[in-house]
């Protein structure tokens, strides 16, 4: 039996902006007092107006076009209707017909993942369920209300776990280099669920099931393994396949690392979508479109090929693409030079001892890093380490600090062989031992080293050594 | 002075200008008139305290340009800390968290509210007969109807309980109810008043405005409460609307249009008569009339139900008794319908053939406009086929406030300014002229009204209570 895995993914990203997405109120709402960012216009009070955030818009056209969609120049903002108690005014405004972003596609582990859309919505109020005064009760808490949200819809172009795994990742990472989320799946900043069915022997097709409540990387990696498991053995037991009426939802249980049963039989749920009629229709031209296009970072694919230029493994590219304010603190380092073998030398420098700290790009000095760099022969690997270290932390050239503290390995032979006779001299005995087991000139080499404080290239210490003992 | 809630706005104006009365003599006249004749109108739903308006009258800062004056507010305007109901009792007991812009613009210009006027429940109707807290009454004759949904904000003007009144307009809430009590009512431009704290109804051409006892005084009144509103995406994006001070001395030149579809066989043969009557007016001011084919307003009647119908249900879903206090089962009759065929006509399956060609043929209706106003510079008619109709009359009639407005629907749907005035009566009630103009247009059209009405005497008329 073959088994095809098909996956599409809906990605929700709420946006950083000061604003919310109709309203002045202050977005931010991670550990904020409940419903103390709100106003009429969030808490769907009578008469109160939604008017978009022009950021927002700016955002989702600036995302759409980083994953490579079509920009739709008119646009206009649609009501989805439904209750909830979180939904203060019974509908969403939310977008259908003419998304801001359509039709992208971005390259996902050598696979082409088309993007349906990328549209602008607005994020909804939260259910608090909890004991108050021994009852059960839920609280509503509308600082989340109106926070300004992208939806990104895949096609369902996905063929494993892992490749959705990275496809998130994909997307978190172009929506943090281009500023606009922190896409935090733990904070629930951005948040996905996936749609996972299976192709029989390139024939037939399990029911859709939509995967609910998958709030990290690793549960999205290991719901959707969970997931094509247990559609192949029901497709075994049973031979049900996919009809109009048999999509379900399951939510995910990451203690137990399994799938339950949420919803069945979903009929499409009808929520009577019409344009929004306290929004007019919003219109881009062309010059707007490409002034936003303008402003768009270099983005991780380019950044890796830039990267992968300067002769750097396709891994070393990779991990320093992966952040953009991290990579942006290496190329500050990197100081535009073309010397590979200085790139290289930087690379190993960020993806080794730098990578343990948390950086701040002010504080890097390219010079400190050509000047180890063109003295990197007369310091030992782990000086260069310590180095670099201090010489970020105290702002303090790294050749001073090598100066000052002796770091610098000693070449000149005649000086080595001035010191290495002294200690032939004062451990006859050592010499003797070395005479019946030339394996014990180890020792020696430590007295020198130490004799030196450290600064004899022990390499040239050991040959000056064997020369004289000959 | 006795009586000076008898005065129109320019009146009070002047009195207070020059000392010839305070504010708080001119409001307490206006509690005064409330206290004797509301019991048999029911204009309002709830009445300011009177010592609150007072103690307002006294501190207001006499150069502000609506200094002292008594207003009264339609209860789907919301003003922090009263009463807000739409005239349902879904929401008789809440209590508005924040002031709509028109109103705090009357409040900022130094006017002294004094209480909420009656309307059709959340505007749904033409009659104010929807109330859920009893109809109103019209000034002229009790037994009838004020018309609606503005309803009580026009019986108050026309029975002196204020010297000027906020209503809205859906299509025909401003213009009908002032036409059947005999005043002024100016519908402007969609988007010319903002409408962020109004409780929306059909939120693509609710349009808040003035109801007074001259055209004059609502054009002043308009000139405080139009504006650009940041916090309401479709209102216009001018600053203000001027007032236009200078009155014109004829009509030389103007083209006024008379669409032979605003006769429509269920007229009434006086309101012909009077509209005929204001046409020869106009005529020998010096306007040419051009008789007019336009578009049946019947489609208009088609596409506002079904438009409307689809933005109630979508607006009136927030009320769900989690949040204002009564639940569902506080919906009248009349909303419920509203609810059920909105929501059918919104639903998969109909939407096309629905809302959609509803979008379709308002587009036609646009145009339709847009071709006419090549013709001619204003259109007149009739504001209502008929005058006030008796206490009653809604009664198993589901569509009747459609037919009631049907000659302003369409002028509603695209949006256009309009004025209603007094031009004539027939057994004792007046009847009303309506003067459309294009988009934007509202300086014209006051300009035209106020010409007609230096011309006539109907607006100097008052019921006898």
């Amino acid at each position: 039996m073959k088994v095809t895995p098909i996956i599409g993914l809906e990605v929700h990203v709420e946006l950083k902006t000061k604003s919310k997405m109709f309203c002045g109120c202050d977005a931010s709402h991670f550990h904020a007092q409940p419903n103390t960012h709100t106003c009429p216009v969030c808490l769907g009070l009578p008469g109160a107006l939604p008017v978009p955030n022009k950021t927002a818009c700016d955002w989702d056209i600036k995302l759409g076009l980083a994953l490579g969609c079509s920009i739709n120049r008119n646009s206009f903002f649609e009501r989805k209707n439904y209750f909830y108690p979180d939904l203060p005014k019974g509908y969403q405004i939310t977008q259908l017909q003419k998304p801001f972003a359509i039709n992208g596609k971005i390259k996902v582990d050598g696979y082409d993942i088309r993007i349906n859309r990328a549209h602008m919505e607005e994020d909804t109020g939260k259910s608090v369920h909890m004991t108050l005064d021994g009852k059960d009760v839920t609280l509503l808490d509308y600082n989340r209300s109106g926070v300004p949200l992208v939806e990104i819809v895949s096609e369902p172009d996905i063929p494993s776990a892992q490749v959705a795994k990275s496809y998130l990742n994909k997307i978190q990472q172009i929506v943090r280099y281009i500023g606009i989320s922190d896409a935090d799946i733990e904070k629930g900043s951005m948040r996905c669920e996936p749609t996972v069915n299976l192709c029989i022997d390139d024939k037939y097709f399990t029911p859709l099931v939509e995967i609910k409540n998958v709030a990290s990387l690793t549960g999205v990696l290991n719901a959707i393994e969970f997931e094509i498991k247990r559609q192949t053995q029901e497709y075994i037991d049973s031979n049900i396949v996919k009809s109009d009426t048999n999509k379900t939802t399951r939510g995910w249980d990451a203690d137990k690392s399994l799938t339950f049963l949420q919803r069945e039989k979903e009929g499409s749920a009808d929520y009577r979508y019409f344009p929004e009629p306290d929004i007019p229709p919003i219109e881009y031209s062309d010059d707007e479109i490409e002034a936003i296009r303008a402003s768009l970072p270099e983005l991780p694919d380019q950044k890796i090929a830039r990267y992968k230029s300067y002769n750097l493994s396709d891994y070393d590219a990779n991990l320093l693409a992966d952040d953009a304010v991290f990579s942006a603190i290496f190329e500050k380092a990197l100081n535009n030079s073309t010397d590979f073998e200085f790139a290289k030398f930087v690379t190993n420098l960020f993806i080794g001892p730098l990578k343990t700290i948390s950086l701040e790009i002010e504080k890097i000095n390219p010079i400190f890093f050509k000047n180890i760099f063109e003295h990197k022969k007369e310091l030992s690997s782990t000086a260069i380490k310590q180095l670099i270290l201090d010489s970020y932390e105290t702002g303090i050239d790294p050749l001073e600090i090598a100066k000052s503290k002796n770091l610098f390995q000693v070449s000149d032979t005649g000086k080595i062989e001035e010191i290495a006779k002294k200690i032939i001299a004062d451990n006859p005995k050592a010499v003797a031992d070395y005479q019946k087991n030339p394996l014990s000139i180890g020792f020696l080499i430590g007295q020198l080293m130490r004799a030196s404080a450290g600064s004899a290239n022990p390499q040239l210490a050991k040959e000056i050594l064997e020369k004289l003992l000959k | 002075m006795p009586n000076l809630n008898k005065l129109t706005l320019k009146e009070a104006l002047l009195g207070i200008k020059e000392k010839k009365f305070t504010a708080p003599e001119l409001v307490s006249d206006c509690y005064d008139r409330i206290a004797a004749v509301d019991h048999q109108l029911n204009s309002f739903v709830t009445i300011v305290d009177k010592e609150t308006a007072l103690k307002q009258a006294q501190k207001v800062d006499p150069s502000l340009p609506l200094a002292g004056i008594p207003v009264a507010i339609k209860d789907n305007f919301l003003i922090e800390g009263l009463r807000t109901t739409a005239s349902s009792k879904v929401l008789d007991s809440y209590i508005a968290q924040y002031t709509s812009t028109v109103v705090q613009k009357l409040i900022s210009a130094g006017a002294i509210v004094i209480g909420k006027t009656n309307m059709d429940a959340w505007a749904h109707g033409s009659s104010t007969e929807t109330s859920d807290f009893g109809p109103t009454k019209n000034p002229w004759n009790t037994n009838h109807l004020p018309g609606g949904s503005s309803g009580g904000s026009a019986a108050a003007v026309a029975a002196d309980e204020c010297i000027i009144s906020i209503g809205s307009e859906t299509a025909g809430s401003i213009r009908q109810p002032s036409a059947w009590c005999g005043i002024v009512g100016l519908k402007p431009t969609y988007g010319r008043c903002s409408r962020y704290g109004v409780i929306s109804m059909a939120s693509s051409t609710d349009s808040p405005g003035p109801i007074c006892k001259t055209v004059d005084d609502s054009a002043f009144v308009l000139s405080i409460i139009a504006g650009h509103d940041p916090n309401d995406a479709t209102s216009i994006d001018q600053n203000s609307w001027l007032y236009p001070s200078q009155s014109i001395s004829d009509l030389k030149g103007l083209r006024l249009g008379l669409p032979k579809a605003y006769f429509p066989s269920e007229i009434k043969t006086e309101v012909k008569e009077a509209t005929l009557r204001a046409a020869e007016t106009f005529k020998k001011l010096g306007a040419e009339i051009i008789e007019l084919d336009v578009l049946d307003p019947q489609y208009a009647i088609a596409v506002y139900t079904v438009l409307q119908r689809s933005e109630v249900s979508s607006n009136l879903a927030r009320f769900t008794g989690v949040r204002y206090g009564n639940d569902r089962s506080f919906f009248a009759k009349e909303a419920i319908r509203r609810i059920m065929l909105g929501t059918y006509s919104l639903s998969s399956g109909y939407y096309d053939a629905y809302y959609l060609k509803a979008q379709k043929v308002r587009t036609l209706i646009v145009d339709d406009f847009n071709n006419q106003f090549k013709k001619v510079d204003a259109i007149i008619g009739p504001t209502s086929p008929t005058t006030a109709l008796p206490l009653g009359a809604t009664q198993g009639q589901a569509m009747f406030g459609e037919l009631e407005d049907m000659l302003m629907e369409p002028s509603s749907l695209a949006g256009l300014p309009g004025i209603s005035i007094p031009c004539g009566f027939a057994n004792g009630l007046p009847i009303g002229l309506q003067i459309t103009g294009p988009q934007l247009s509202e300086d014209k059209i006051v300009n035209i009204a106020r010409l007609f009405e230096s011309n006539t005497d109907y607006h100097l008329q008052r019921p006898q209570l």
